[in-house]
């Protein structure tokens, strides 16, 4: 039996339609982007074409799409260099990041704290969402940028980033709003006009595209200090040779990602709620939900041992899900949504993720949901 | 004229030059335990000359002697500089070491200094303490720059007369002593993901005993980033053996028979007999001659004297407990040093964690072992376990 993959927000396969995009530009189609000759002219206008494409997908100008290395790196220069360029220009500059940023935003916001920068967390409310009233409060004269992510990568969180873009243009003028979009992209419309961001995130290979490549847009221009240097390319903002291969990806799987948008989020919901359904007669199993949220991710709380346990029960039957972040599983700290929800250490390790794509099928949840159900009696004695 | 970089190591050995019989032996070993770690840096030619071994390698001299520096048997080593055998070559280069040593200290600093000779070859016709007052006498730059201390300088300069070549050297790398590995025998150390049985294994190597490890993987209890970290620290270990093989047995039977025979109390009293007989069978089958354990008295509940004793008498074979006297302190502190520490330190499971009792027993008793034992087909168990053991082959750093 083909194994089942619901670990779609750690990453995704590369699509048959991305990897013929990407293949010439492994082979015969080498060609540095920046040599005249017809080689390196063609690699060029494979890279604006991609540009186009994301600046379709995002609702944005080709010209203000910058390919980056990654999500991460294109979060780390929207934050740093957003925060970097207004250095100064305000006393005692302020950094607010949302409650339940990616560790690139909120490691690079702690960053500026050691720079000098008054740097602070919003908060989330008792049913795990956003505090808008909360994060107003933090919001003034001083403030130079708002990091606030779109969709949470743990729980599939929804955040009201549009309202969070209007609130800050009042309380706090001055300020950079800046947009994790990384788990976003191909699961909501992303619109930078009607988010009211300055700039967004993206990642590649969270959208069927391989990893090494991201982009980070933005409305028109802004003040961003470039955090690598070099010679000049992606208009200064993101110095070194392109990834053309990754680019074209890219290109290609943000072009798809837009084109099946309404499809996948109604597939996706039947996902979804065919999984809810099948575990609500697993005893103990209830869905995890942090607020206004999108289908794609579905945490649950499973009775008996750590999820640990059972995911890696689940593995071994060819089902491949995550227990928290896969990003943090490193370090073993309680998410801060958790937290909020009122979870406990103990009962966060009872917390799995699944994620979906467009390629997820209603008989890929049943059947892990049956095989959850199978392996639920040896589990439950594993505890005893 | 910059001085050109220096063309070989000398590598000192301590211990074994005292070990008469044996001493030949330990010689061919040490070299072919420095051969094996050096062929990824640099092709190099090893030479024995008198008590002594000569790396020469085709490039990467310094990183080559960093390495050789680490490995087990070495006492010392020195990157140096071959000179020919006449009082004008030495006092030349040594002029020139010098100066290139002094240009890293600032100029107001005075530096401590004295020249040694060692003038194996009789037949330079200088005496060392001569050769030793004329070289400083012409290379000294002033005294308000270097002042000759015979004790503890802090330069030395070394000058080695030899038949088979005159070297000149400055600085000595410190080995960690010990003994070659693969002098002492093998045998088969216990490696769980924590921090200590790492250091058991290495202190082990370090007295020249060539290791295999084995690790118990209760899988789907524990993930396979379990066994990968414990991968990861046999092959940090690896840098004191270059190859060893790591034996994964399956233990998920084993501890599914344990939890539902016996008392909850005994659970990891029997997980770790169940560990010795089979690390016992197979050290027999692959021909290791003791175990090696991390085990210190008293550390944890599993580790009082009479559990280590009921543990232990599940051994069919010797079972060398380095940390045994050991404080938690002075095993992190070798930790560190190795760099297994940060390794260890990687929250993941292992085994023992799986289906772990709320209150282990503290005093356990050999009777009431045996009496949950013989409620268990304990043959066959062992036995399956052996048979689904994966090897995986290493290759250290």
């Amino acid at each position: 039996m083909s194994p089942i993959y619901l670990d779609n927000a750690a990453t995704t396969p590369i699509t048959p339609e991305v990897r013929a995009a990407l293949a010439p530009f492994l082979d015969t189609e080498f060609g540095n982007p920046s040599s005249r000759y017809p080689l390196g002219v063609r690699a060029a206008e494979a890279i604006d074409r991609s540009r186009a494409l994301v600046a379709r997908a995002s609702g944005a100008e080709p010209r203000d799409v910058y390919f980056t290395a990654g999500g991460t790196e294109a979060n780390s220069m929207a934050v740093l260099g957003a925060a970097r360029a207004r250095r100064g220009k305000v006393e005692a500059a302020r950094v607010v990041f949302g409650p339940t940023e990616h560790p690139c935003v909120r490691n690079s916001a702690l960053a500026l704290a050691r720079e000098g920068f008054d740097v602070v967390q919003a908060p989330l409310d008792r049913a795990g969402a956003l505090d808008l009233a909360g994060l107003e409060e933090l919001l003034d004269e001083r403030c130079v940028l708002v990091a606030q992510m779109l969709v949470n990568n743990e729980f599939g969180s929804l955040y009201p980033v549009r309202e969070v873009s209007r609130m800050t243009r009042k309380r706090a003028p001055h300020a950079h709003v800046h947009v994790d979009a990384v788990q976003g992209l191909g699961k909501v419309d992303v619109s930078i006009d009607e988010l009211g961001a300055d700039t967004l995130a993206f990642s590649g290979h969270k959208l069927h595209a391989p990893k090494g490549v991201g982009a980070l847009v933005t409305r028109g221009t802004v003040a961003l200090e470039p955090v690598i240097y070099g010679g000049g390319q992606e208009h200064g903002v993101r110095s070194g040779t392109e990834n053309v291969a990754g680019i074209v990806a890219f290109g290609a799987a943000a072009s798809a990602a837009d084109d099946h948008l309404e499809a996948s989020q109604s597939r996706v919901r039947n996902v979804r709620a065919a999984l809810v359904q099948e575990l609500d007669s697993l005893d103990g199993a209830a869905p995890v939900v942090a607020g206004p949220s999108v289908d794609f991710v579905c945490a649950v709380e499973l009775p008996g041992p750590p999820a640990e346990v059972w995911q890696h029960h689940l593995e071994a039957r060819g089902v491949y899900t995550s227990v928290g972040s896969a990003c943090q599983s490193n370090t073993g700290e309680v998410s801060g949504a958790l937290r909020a929800l009122g979870f406990d250490e103990r009962r966060a390790r009872q917390v799995m993720r699944f994620s979906f794509s467009r390629y997820t099928t209603e008989d890929d949840v049943e059947r892990a949901a049956r095989t959850l159900h199978e392996l639920a009696p040896e589990l439950r004695a594993a505890t005893r | 004229m910059s001085l050109a970089p220096p063309d070989l190591v000398l590598v000192r050995y301590g211990e074994l030059a005292l070990k008469g019989g044996n001493r030949r032996n330990f010689e061919r070993q040490l070299a072919r335990n420095i051969k094996d770690v050096v062929r990824p840096i640099a092709s190099s030619v090893v030479r024995r000359e008198h008590g002594r071994l000569v790396v020469v390698p085709a490039r990467r001299v310094e990183q080559v002697a960093r390495r050789v520096s680490e490995v087990f048997g070495v006492k010392s080593a020195s990157l140096a500089w071959s000179v020919e055998a006449n009082a004008e070559a030495i006092t030349q280069l040594s002029r020139e070491l010098l100066n290139d040593a002094l240009s890293d200290v600032p100029e107001s600093r005075t530096v401590t200094f004295r020249v040694r000779v060692k003038r194996a070859d009789k037949n330079f016709p200088v005496q060392s303490n001569a050769l030793e007052r004329q070289v400083a006498d012409a290379i000294l730059p002033g005294p308000e720059r270097v002042t000759v201390k015979l004790k503890d300088p802090e330069l030395e300069l070394g000058i080695d007369i030899r038949q088979e070549g005159t070297y000149i050297f400055l600085a000595r790398l410190r080995g960690p002593g010990g003994l070659p590995v693969g002098t002492q025998g093998r045998a088969l150390c216990l490696l769980s993901g924590g921090i200590d049985s790492p250091v058991a294994a290495w202190l082990t190597m370090r007295r020249g005993c060539q290791l295999g490890f084995v690790s118990f993987h209760s899988y789907p209890y524990i993930g396979e980033a379990s066994k990968k970290k414990v991968a990861d620290l046999a092959r940090r270990l690896g840098r004191w053996q270059r190859r060893a093989a790591l034996y994964v047995v399956p233990f998920t039977e084993i501890q599914v028979a344990i939890r539902d025979a016996a008392p909850e109390s005994y659970r990891t009293v029997l997980y770790r007999r169940m560990m010795q007989r089979i690390a016992s069978e197979l050290a027999e089958q692959q021909g290791y001659q003791a175990l090696v354990t991390g085990e210190c008295l008293g550390q944890v509940a599993s580790q009082t004297l009479e559990n280590i004793a009921c543990i232990g008498a599940a051994a069919d074979l010797p079972v060398l407990r380095p940390l045994l006297g050991h404080d938690k302190e002075d095993t992190i502190a070798i930790a560190r040093e190795i760099g297994t520490f940060e390794i260890s330190c990687i929250p993941q499971p292992d085994c023992c964690t799986v289906f772990q009792p709320s209150r282990p027993i503290i005093k356990g008793r050999i009777d009431e072992c045996e009496r949950a034992e013989a409620l268990m087909d304990v043959g066959g168990l062992v036995r399956r376990a052996i048979d689904g053991i994966e090897t995986i082959a290493l290759e250290g750093e």
